[in-house]
């Protein structure tokens, strides 16, 4: 099969994944005990005012026509409207997309520039310092609650060294960059504004440090690990027989070999970040779609809940296609089909 | 600067004066010393963005009661205030949240305001004066003719009548307390500063109700200017503002930050020795971050503090952290209609059982116990109201003495937020006393939608419940909202205030009558004997008024508590 058919056909795959993830979402959203209707029409609210939210957002039609009411907004391209403040969700994933996008982006990259070469020098040093320090590390990465983390991060960093702010995305002193795309580093330095671009990635490296931990801890063991186990190949001893530095050796057939694995996770940790910034959203106040949709699912806010899922779930499986595609770049033996 | 030396460097580049090599080193060394620049800035304070020119209050001005003094003597500066929640709208006929109301109060003017003091008076604000009818269904309203909106155009009674018409149309919470009382088109303007309300039915306290629906008063013509289809500015307004109060909307980042500039000239002039040259609401959701944030130096201000903090700031030279006590009450609810607790002789069993002084304490002796159902913080509060109800095991005993369930051997729910330790810890404080009478309490935690859900109707009631109430400086719609049987015996439930599901004629007929009542006398007569049939049936248990705490660098000057969470901007000046 070519590559051109094998994406079609992924992606049409792409419409019954959907459509599955909005029949559940949508379900689990109106079954969970709460009310919605109460929350948004406020404790002083009159019969008639419920009522009449009620008939607005149609929830006093079955369940059925709901659905398909949702899902004949959804093909004109209407995610619908915030119970509480009227927004229309597709504004508001537009505003708060671009500032998890610039943390994912950002964490991935932490955790690949300094992961990747932290699992190199443990396979190389394996079971001396360097090694030791890495584990350390990665187990830290992978058991330490986040959320204490970042506290520790704000009081050390923040309250008592008062290096890097605590919250937010930007200081509120100065005057906001103007918006191209969003990501407050790249349209920076797409202004050339060198001083907004620094505080930018001041407010943004807290955030991204922590969220990028279980990326980096992750990495750092998975890669390791293959390296080690590349190593050990013949195609390796007889390079090294054959007298070939072990710089080459080790950058040139070993890391390359070794990354397959890592780079497919790669994907699969940025779809993971990109739906799961809640917490770190949350501590460092990040106003992302995390943040969103804690506050919406705080107050049983339907539409912005439906909206989140779908389009997350569309990013994760686009990801997924994504890293598959890359999978067969780095081993040509990969045959799509 | 790093911008001209990177575009000297791709000018030589380009003309091929040096090699990509040191095109190269030069793009990094530049980076570098950006890099070094942004860290020494970050160690040193950031400087306040330009300020406007020197406010021009002048007394005459000034409708309210503050004096200006030398207010050219303290250049303006900039206030970074954190909030623990977004302002999602500013739309004047829509939600009522503390954060929205904070920061819409700065952009718009409204009939009346509350200065500062406690318990909240009625402070005049645009309007001057006022007249209500014998029977307390007609009332004129006087506006002051300095007011003028952003646009330099007056605010008139028919930007009254328009922002109240557009409120009651639109019905959403803005609208709760008018609806029923007031239509459309019972709002005349009798000239360009005087409006006409008739209500549907008599209301003695409308002008304090007033004050508290505050209604912000709109410019019809820019709300107009920015209508889509018909929408009467609603998508615009969520935003944007058409005002005529002391600050205007500089920036407004979703999420992040909203910064508003102060108007230099505003038309009720500015208090105190300076102004702000304006201020900035940052959401910083979490409380130990707000701590953070302000100890840090990164915010001036911060509001709803942990109270396991108050000493730490306290203790912080250049710091200080009031302690005031607003409306915001705790109660036990109980359900009036099922259970054990339906029975009036186990709900005083169960007010006797609580220890009220030693929860108290394991807050940290922060947090005033309730005497009587409403905190006294509300006019007409009756402090010397009886039975009052506080820790008495003899007399508990004797209360129980009288149900079916005087050996014990039932069990009881007692519903809390999920995560509020100080409402798991009261209901702890009760588990233990109840299991000296063989009572069991089942500890049940639930997030906020479900106990709102749980509160619709008598048959989901949970058992016991704490729930905080405040319903503003209105005696008669404390009484409405908790205890008056309508509220939540009708096809679409009860809200989480009347969780008690309680239900007395006599009560329901008093609670009607307050209202239509004109007469002062009479009404403190009727809202003293309200406040006793409540203790006296104890539908709930009250317990106590939860502190206000706000924090704030010292240098910020000419804060005033109102009784609220938020702060009065158009008082506050900075002082290094």
């Amino acid at each position: 099969m070519r590559l051109r058919d094998y994406v079609i056909r992924r992606l049409l795959l792409v419409i019954p994944v959907l459509f599955g993830l909005s029949v559940v979402t949508f379900v689990v959203s109106r079954m969970v005990p709460g009310d919605p209707v109460k929350l948004a029409a406020g404790p002083q609210a009159k019969p008639e005012e419920i009522q009449r939210l009620i008939e607005e957002f149609g929830l006093d039609k079955p369940l059925v026509i709901q659905y398909l009411n949702y899902m004949k907004g959804l093909f004109q391209g209407n995610l619908g409207r915030s119970m509480l403040n009227r927004h229309l969700v597709r504004d508001d994933l537009a505003k708060y997309f671009p500032a998890t996008l610039e943390l994912v982006l950002v964490s991935m990259a932490f955790a690949i520039v300094i992961g990747i070469p932290a699992a190199v020098l443990a396979a190389v040093y394996r079971d001396r310092w360097p090694d030791q320090v890495s584990r350390i590390i990665a187990l830290s990465g992978i058991s330490m609650p986040l959320f204490w983390l970042a506290i520790m991060l704000q009081l050390i960093l923040g309250q008592w060294l008062r290096l890097l702010p605590i919250s937010g995305r930007f200081d509120p002193r100065l005057p906001y960059p103007r918006e191209i795309t969003g990501l407050l580093l790249l349209d920076t330095l797409l202004l050339g504004d060198l001083k907004s671009f620094f505080v930018a990635l001041k407010y943004i490296f807290l955030p991204a440090l922590t969220q990028s931990l279980i990326a980096l801890a992750l990495i750092m063991r998975l890669l390791r690990a293959d390296i080690l186990e590349v190593l050990q190949k013949d195609f390796v001893r007889m390079a090294r027989a054959n007298g070939i530095p072990e710089r080459i050796i080790l950058f040139k057939y070993v890391l390359k070999n070794g990354l397959i694995a890592t780079v497919s996770m790669l994907g699969f940790l940025f779809g993971f970040l990109l739906g799961g910034s809640v917490m770190v959203e949350t501590v460092f106040n990040w106003p992302g779609l995390g943040l969103y949709s804690m506050n919406s699912a705080l107050s049983l806010d339907f539409q912005p809940i439906m909206g989140i899922t779908l389009f997350v779930g569309l990013l994760f499986t686009l990801v997924n296609l994504a890293t598959d595609l890359m999978y067969g770049v780095l081993d040509p033996r990969i045959r799509y089909g | 600067m790093a911008s001209h030396s990177l575009d000297t460097l791709w000018e030589q580049y380009r003309q091929g004066r040096i090699s990509r090599r040191e095109f190269l080193q030069g793009v990094a060394a530049v980076a570098g010393l950006a890099g070094l620049q942004a860290i020494a800035s970050a160690c040193a304070p950031t400087p306040a963005p330009a300020a406007p020119a020197a406010p021009t209050a002048t007394p005459e001005t000034a409708v309210a009661t503050p004096q200006p003094e030398a207010p050219a003597a303290i250049e303006p500066k900039w206030l970074i205030y954190s909030g623990g929640q977004d302002v999602p709208t500013l739309d004047p006929s829509d939600r009522t949240d503390y954060s929205i109301g904070a920061v819409g109060r700065q952009l718009y003017d409204r009939l009346f305001r509350f200065e500062g003091g406690f318990p909240r008076p009625i402070e005049p604000c645009l309007c001057e004066r006022w007249e209500g009818s014998d029977d307390a269904r007609e009332w004129i309203f006087h506006l002051t003719n300095k007011a003028v909106f952003h646009d330099g155009t007056p605010v008139t009674a028919e930007a009254v009548k328009y922002s109240y018409g557009r409120t009651l149309r639109f019905q959403r919470q803005r609208s709760n307390l008018l609806l029923g009382l007031l239509e459309e088109k019972n709002i005349e303007v009798v000239d360009d500063y005087t409006v006409r309300m008739v209500l549907n039915e008599p209301y003695g306290d409308f002008p304090r109700l007033l004050a508290y629906q505050e209604q912000w008063i709109m410019n019809p013509k820019v709300v107009k200017d920015h209508e889509v289809g018909g929408d009467e500015g609603e998508k615009w307004l969520i935003e944007h503002e058409a005002g005529s109060g002391p600050f205007v909307i500089k920036e407004w980042q979703i999420g992040d930050h909203y910064s508003l500039e102060a108007v230099p000239d505003y038309w009720q002039g500015w208090p105190g020795r300076g102004r702000l040259a304006g201020f900035t609401w940052r959401i910083i959701r979490d409380t130990p971050q707000r701590r953070i944030a302000l100890l840090a130096g990164e915010v001036d201000f911060a509001d709803t503090i942990g109270t396991e903090d108050v000493e730490l700031i306290n203790n912080t030279p250049g710091y200080v952290c009031e302690v005031n006590y607003g409306t915001l009450a705790g109660y036990f609810k109980l359900n009036n209609q099922k259970g054990p607790t339906a029975d009036v002789n186990f709900r005083r069993f169960l007010a006797y059982a609580f220890d009220y002084e030693g929860y108290i304490k394991s807050l940290g002796g922060l947090g005033k116990l309730l005497v009587g159902p409403i905190p006294d913080g509300i006019a007409y509060h009756d402090p010397n109201v009886q039975p009052v109800y506080r820790y008495d095991l003899e007399k508990a005993r004797e209360a129980l003495n009288q149900t079916p369930y005087k050996d014990g051997g039932i069990e009881l729910d007692f519903v809390y937020v999920t995560g509020l330790t100080f409402e798991e810890q009261a209901g702890l404080i009760l588990l233990d006393q109840l299991s000296k009478f063989n009572i069991k309490l089942d500890m049940i935690p639930k997030v906020w939608p479900d106990m709102v859900a749980a509160c619709n109707k008598p048959e989901t009631g949970p058992d016991i419940s704490m729930i905080f109430v405040d319903s503003g400086p209105l005696p008669d719609v404390w009484f409405r909202e908790q205890w008056y049987s309508p509220t939540w015996d009708r096809p679409t439930g009860g809200s989480f205030q009347s969780c008690d599901f309680y239900k007395n004629p006599e009560v329901d007929s008093l609670i009607e009558q307050v209202r239509r009542t004109v007469d002062e006398e009479e009404r403190a007569r009727i809202l003293k004997e309200l406040q006793r049939m409540i203790m006296e049936d104890i539908p709930g248990i009250p317990i106590y008024v939860l502190p206000n705490l706000v924090a704030y660098n010292k240098r910020v000057k000419g804060f005033k508590y109102f009784g609220d969470i938020s702060v009065d901007f158009w008082r506050l000046w900075i002082e290094d």
